[in-house]
């Protein structure tokens, strides 16, 4: 009976030291890429784009409890005033078309990310054109509203970034697993989505370097506000 | 026995202990390498510090201007309210595409058989570079508008139009020149491209307005 034990305890302790002696490893193997100048540099960079996203968050967090501010005082003029409501009235409808408010209905959320590399450069990453295809698609399609990985479309949005990263306005670098979220028109939407005739390239690089790209239809989905300002600063009314 | 068990349990105690941590350890470092290496090269990540140094300039004018706005309302009173809500409204009518605009902007002219995907990148490109307001062949155009068909039969937002093709865009003069500047060059270099040029101009005028669709499915 005690040998067993003893086995047992000596087998736990093998067992144990065996998966610390393989961690140590892969630890020293991690740490021996690290240094070099070309790495040192590149994390140098990594860490500035993490301080400046981490600032780009700050001020859009800043932009919306200023905006819940404002607004808190324009619904107090509101409520002291017929015509200054009925102004606010008008406002928020137009914010709606814009984006500026929070959209909850119907609508479909499409899931993409990226593949497996091969012999094209990049094919196997998403893009943002990739992203602006899909959001194009859900428009054509009926959506009266989009977002992507939560950041909500506006009539100005636009979109960039280098392969494999999407930035959408002023917004922080998304990068894959996407998910585009539209509200509209259900059966359209997943109508023109399952139709092969739509988003060839997509579909190519799909069956080439193994994209995900799915999508959900769903009775209810709630899409943010536009989390930025909708400042014109060049164009005047006519 | 006793001491010698509980002499077993502490080194196997120790042991994982230390397994906890290194594999934390090496958890943390494994994520870090990835996101250093993972196909971000220092030019990608050179034009996203690049990007990000753009828009948090834009965010923090805009915060600015908004605590401006804040500061107005809690001292101004009620006539306050109103003329914030007048000048919201008028922006807005501009953002959503309601109203004609005019401003600073370029011209590009192109002759050429350009399909929807052309047409809403060469959009998309003016939009990165801070158009305020587009129009294409005097069709206004959003983010949500639709560009389809073929060469023969396009369609923005269920209008046809066809080429010769003349996009407008009214916002930062020196930024949309630059893109214009870069889209033509590129576009004169394709054979099927007979013209591909621009023009800024100082004070240009989009009168085509978007109609706006009621709201059927989505509701505030």
């Amino acid at each position: 009976m005690i040998n067993v034990r003893k086995a047992g305890a000596y087998l736990l302790v093998a067992l144990t030291a065996l998966a610390f002696g393989y961690l140590l490893a892969a630890q020293l193997r991690t740490q021996l890429l690290v240094p070099g100048n070309r790495v040192a540099r590149t994390e140098a960079l990594v860490r500035t784009v993490q301080d400046l996203e981490q600032a780009n968050s700050g001020y859009r967090s800043q932009i919306a409890t200023l905006q819940a501010q404002i607004d808190a005082l324009e619904a107090q003029a509101g409520q002291r005033s017929g015509a200054t409501q009925s102004l606010r009235d008008q406002v928020a409808l137009l914010r709606a078309h814009a984006g500026a408010t929070s959209l909850r209905g119907p609508g479909v959320t499409v899931a993409l990310g990226n593949g497996q590399p091969g012999a094209g450069a990049t094919d196997y990453l998403v893009n943002f054109q990739d992203i602006q295809d899909v959001v194009n698609l859900l428009f054509e399609a009926g959506a009266e509203g989009v977002a992507v990985n939560g950041h909500r479309i506006s009539p100005l949005s636009s979109f960039s970034g280098p392969a494999g990263t999407v930035v959408i306005d002023q917004g922080n670098p998304l990068y894959a697993p996407f998910q585009v979220t539209a509200v509209g028109n259900r059966n359209q939407m997943e109508q023109k989505l399952g139709d092969a005739s739509n988003l060839g390239g997509l579909r190519n690089r799909q069956r080439a370097y193994g994209l995900a790209l799915s999508f959900q239809g769903s009775p209810d989905l709630t899409l943010p506000a536009y989390d930025s300002t909708l400042e014109v600063r060049y164009a005047q009314p006519a | 026995m006793r001491s010698r068990r509980s002499s077993t349990a502490l080194v196997v105690g120790v042991l994982t202990g230390l397994l906890a941590f290194i594999a934390v350890v090496q958890v943390r470092s494994q994520f870090e390498v990835e996101r250093t290496l993972s196909g971000v090269d220092p030019t990608t990540l050179a034009f996203l510090i690049d990007d990000l140094h753009r828009a948090n300039d834009a965010l923090a004018t805009d915060a600015g201007t908004l605590s401006a706005r804040r500061a107005a309302l809690q001292s101004g009173g009620d006539q306050q309210a109103v003329d914030q809500l007048n000048a919201e409204l008028a922006q807005l009518r501009m953002v959503d595409g309601l109203t004609a605009v005019h401003g600073p902007g370029v011209v590009i002219t192109v002759d050429a058989p350009l399909t929807a995907l052309d047409l809403q990148d060469a959009v998309d490109s003016l939009r990165v570079a801070g158009a305020e307001a587009l129009a294409l062949n005097d069709q206004r155009l959003v983010t949500g508008s639709v560009i389809k068909g073929g060469n023969q039969s396009l369609e923005v937002d269920g209008a046809p139009v066809r080429g010769p093709w003349t996009l407008s865009a009214i916002g930062d003069p020196t930024r949309l020149a630059g893109a214009a500047d870069q889209m033509t060059k590129a576009l004169r270099d394709d054979p099927r491209v007979l013209h591909a040029d621009y023009r800024a101009e100082g004070d240009l005028v989009i009168r085509s307005t978007v109609v706006q669709r009621p709201f059927v499915y989505g509701s505030a």
